[in-house]
């Protein structure tokens, strides 16, 4: 029990190793999901769950898709502005 | 009579926003509003775990990244442990890791933030009495 309790701390003490490509972009992805609840959990006025989730997943689609675009929008912008 | 109703209404939403800060969630929970500060404590904390395994607890520099540890430091104030503890030991962080858990860790303690403001305007509207039992009900 203490020894994976320890171990499950020492997990935290090394940092994980996360390459320089663009697959490190999809970090942003759980911290928008979080983002999403929590705002959704404080600006409703009633929270039922199915309700809850319904409008959080919907807001988590809309920022995503809107980092999306701004992402693309600025590599075509690099692109034309570079070549 | 007023005035003291008015100053133990003061001092509760001091313990509410208190509350917030220490534990996340734990304002909503005082205010009755349980399925809120279940959301609240997950993800906030959630967060914060994720960033602290991702990057190491040198994430936590209370000298070498001043503005982020002020945002960090709104997850709880817990959270100066952990800086005393990285002081003291020789943690490493670097690279990507360490910028997404900086993000991920300061992005937690922003939203901290937020649920604070939003659990004293609750209880200093009285919404949490009112809505909990409708919560309840469902």
């Amino acid at each position: 029990m203490i020894n994976s309790i320890a171990s499950l701390l020492c997990t935290f003490t090394t940092p994980e190793h996360i390459g320089m490509d663009p697959m490190s972009m999809l970090w942003m992805f759980p911290l928008l999901a979080a983002i999403s609840l929590v705002y959704k959990a404080t600006k409703m006025r009633v929270l039922f769950w199915d309700k809850f989730f319904k409008e959080a997943g919907i807001l988590f689609l809309t920022t995503s898709l809107f980092v999306i675009f701004a992402g693309v929008g600025l590599f075509i912008l690099v692109q034309v502005l570079t070549t | 009579m007023s005035n003291k109703s008015n100053s133990d209404h003061a001092m509760f939403l001091l313990v509410v926003g208190l509350l917030a800060w220490v534990i996340p969630g734990a304002g909503h929970f005082l205010i009755k509003e349980r399925k809120r500060a279940a959301v609240i404590f997950v993800t906030i904390v959630g967060t914060f775990l994720v960033g602290l395994h991702v990057g190491s607890v040198a994430v936590i520099n209370s000298k070498g990244a001043g503005l982020w540890y002020i945002a960090q430091m709104m997850v709880s104030p817990g959270v100066a442990v952990i800086a005393n503890i990285t002081r003291q030991g020789e943690y490493l962080a670097y690279g990507k890791c360490s910028d997404i858990g900086q993000i991920y860790t300061s992005i937690a303690g922003l939203l901290n933030m937020l649920c604070i403001v939003s659990a004293v305007y609750m209880g200093h509207s009285g919404r949490g009495e009112l809505i909990g039992d409708e919560e309840d009900d469902k």
